[in-house]
């Protein structure tokens, strides 16, 4: 199965191509309005993070790295990025775990009700995750997992599941099932199978799914508002509680850093597809 | 470890259906254990389904399967341990050629030195040695299919299923290959069950036929008693080439009979033991168009009919000659071409002869469900 290039690449090459539909106009203004209107903040939140003021500002006289600097002589900015880091691989493992099995299971079954299983699992996207939160905190509180390691884990990786889900789901729809005939046909059992025949080739959409849930869970804000108090203290946490306790501009220089980071992770998910097609 | 012997099949009543939509019925077959059995029909007669239903992939509506004498109806597929080439090849795209035949191996826990050389081995016999480092998609068709051959050989079953191996490949690799297939079946003294739907593989390789049709057994047995005796039109005519005269029955003689089909006398030879037709009804014969012979002045034969040569072609070998006749249409002859009797040409008139044990009595085929 070839899966398509990227929409930029393709719009490159349409436009390369002598005798192709150029875009109009009126296109060609709102594709611009779409990219500055995604881009802006970001235009914002750079020169405030350089800024070489005390305050949330623009800079004055010149620009500085200092609160890129304090950032890392902070135990509690240091202390939560690594929180989160811990968090976001802790629920990131078990959404694969559980995503990936998911789909495997459904594609397998192939039945209508496997049909209904993939629905319920995309539920945690269709949910506001506001309602999700308050929900959690009722039974957290029941359970004992408000405010502990545990309780963060397990509701990010839930809510990481549906990212899983739909790229595996989307990588096995790509999959000749008599590859597994073949397999099974030779002998191979079950787990042999999996191993050497479906997850060598469903691996990309695992290492995308991945990266989703790492992203989700790395700035879920509204259900660790909840469900955490002192014990937990991720990253976005911490900034939320700097823009509404003091405008001190590391939160600048922290989201500069989170938006680079991200980027990578998104840069990754598009080699590997790109490893991917030309294998 | 197998046994040195093939495994011994039955297949008793077997049916499959889709919804109302009937792919296989009702199919009772004995494979003896080292026969060579070839499946043969048209697109779509249910030739795969049988095949999937042997290996365990696909589960019978009715019927059981036996091997060895023992029920493996409900065993599955990864249990059965026979080797098999899928149709359109199923290559794993992300291993290696030598990966992929090695696989088998791997599964059944086998130590690195030995896979090496019994992959080895594999890809000589196929002619793909110097491939055993390339993916799958950097392969041919024909060569993918070869790989898909040593991947079901290199571990020895004791029962090979193939749907359609060699159907990718140019004609003389496929006759390479063919004759490799048969003389790796003396050699293994192996159980080869093959699907196919090109009559000449069929007969060249098997030691029986099963002609499938509509998802109907139709007929069975060696490629010789399937091209002499064909039981019906449809096996005459998808086996080889054939006429098919049809007649009244008129007389009826201890080992002969006649049909009369306008004003032309069909002569008929009857086995003893044969059903014979009864006075007056309908008959139709089936005959292959090599042995219909000109005759020359004066020369007579059991049956002999008049015509004139309505189109010819040459094919090095022989002429193919379609003569129109008044009685029975139009008559397929093939005439050898090497001191041919005449020079054909368009509007020539001829006349036809055979003997009377040259054509068959057929059946017409029944196809209402
Ligand atoms: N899963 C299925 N669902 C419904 N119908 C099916 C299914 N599989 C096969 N059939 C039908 O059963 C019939 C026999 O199919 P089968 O694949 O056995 O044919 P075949 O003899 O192998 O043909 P070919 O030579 O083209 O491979 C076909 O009419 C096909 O449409
Ligand atoms: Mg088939």
């Amino acid at each position: 199965m070839v899966r398509r290039p990227g929409s930029a690449g393709s719009a490159r090459r349409a436009g390369a191509m002598s005798g192709g539909y150029g875009a109009g106009r009126f296109a060609r203004g709102i594709a611009w309005a779409t990219v500055l209107y995604l881009v802006l903040p970001i235009t914002i939140v750079l020169p405030v993070s350089l800024t070489d003021q005390r305050f949330l500002s623009l800079p004055h006289e010149a620009l500085s790295l200092r609160h890129y600097a304090n950032i890392f002589a902070s135990p509690a900015w240091l202390g939560a990025i690594s929180q989160s880091f811990m968090l976001a691989v802790a629920s990131t493992a078990l959404a694969v775990a559980a995503g990936t099995l998911c789909a495997i299971g459904c594609w397998r079954l192939g039945r209508r009700s496997s049909e209904m299983v993939r629905v319920l699992m995309l539920l945690p996207l269709i949910i506001p995750s506001i309602v999700y939160a308050v929900g959690l905190y009722r039974w957290f509180g029941k359970l004992d997992l408000l405010d502990r390691f545990l309780g963060v884990v397990l509701a990010h990786a839930v809510t990481g599941i549906p990212y899983v889900v739909i790229t595996v789901s989307a990588a096995l729809a790509a999959f000749d099932p008599r590859l597994e005939q073949a397999a099974r046909g030779m002998g191979a059992s079950l787990p042999q199978t999996l191993r050497w025949v479906i997850l060598p080739r469903i691996a990309p959409g695992i290492a995308s799914g991945a990266i989703f849930a790492f992203i989700h869970s790395w700035d879920e804000l509204v259900m660790v508002l909840f469900i955490t108090s002192r014990q937990v203290f991720t990253l976005p946490r911490k900034m939320w509680d700097g823009i509404n306790e003091n405008l001190d501009p590391t939160m600048a220089a922290v989201a500069m850093l989170l938006v680079v980071f991200t980027i990578g992770l998104l840069w990754l998910d598009g080699a590997l597809r790109r490893r991917r097609r030309d294998a | 470890m197998s046994s040195t012997a093939g495994h011994a099949l039955a297949l008793r009543g077997l049916t499959r259906r889709y919804g109302s939509f009937v792919a296989v019925r009702d199919v009772s077959l004995n494979v003896e254990s080292g026969e060579f059995v070839t499946l043969l029909g048209p697109s779509g007669s249910g030739k795969t389904t049988m095949l999937m239903m042997v290996a365990g992939f696909t589960e019978p509506s009715e019927g059981t399967i036996l091997l060895d004498g023992r029920d493996i109806t409900a065993l599955p597929p990864e249990r059965r341990d026979f080797g098999m080439v899928f149709q359109g090849y199923a290559l794993f795209p992300h291993m290696t050629v030598a990966e992929n035949v090695a696989f088998p191996l791997r599964v059944r826990g086998l130590g690195r030195a030995a896979r090496e050389e019994k992959v080895r081995a594999a890809l000589d016999l196929v002619q793909l040695d110097r491939f055993a480092d390339r993916k799958p998609a950097q392969l041919s068709g024909g060569q993918q299919q070869r790989v898909a051959l040593a991947r079901a050989l290199v571990f020895d079953p004791a029962l090979l299923l193939l749907d359609e191996p060699l159907s990718a490949l140019d004609k003389k690799l496929r006759g390479e290959l063919q004759e490799e297939l048969k003389a790796l079946h003396r050699r293994v003294g192996r159980t080869f069950i093959n699907v196919t739907h090109d009559q000449e593989e069929a007969l060249r390789l098997s030691d029986r036929v099963a002609i499938l049709d509509h998802g109907r057994l139709v007929q069975q047995g060696s490629p010789l008693e399937l091209y002499e005796r064909p039981a019906t039109r449809f096996v005459a005519d998808f086996l080889g080439r054939s006429n098919f005269l049809a007649g009244v029955v008129r007389e009826v003689r201890p080992g002969a009979m006649a049909l009369v089909a306008g004003g032309t006398r069909l002569v008929q030879a009857v086995a003893y033991g044969a059903p014979k037709l009864a006075l007056g009804t309908p008959g139709l014969l089936a005959l292959r168009p090599e042995k219909i012979s000109l005759l020359a002045e004066g020369e007579a034969a059991d049956t002999e009919v008049a015509g004139e040569i309505a189109a010819w072609s040459y094919h090095g070998t022989g002429f193919a000659l379609s003569v129109q006749t008044v009685d029975l249409g139009l008559l397929q002859v093939a005439l050898p071409a090497w001191r041919a009797p005449i020079a054909p040409a368009e509007g020539m008139a001829v006349r036809l002869g055979w003997p009377a044990d040259a054509s068959v009595p057929v059946a017409e085929d029944s196809h209402a469900a």
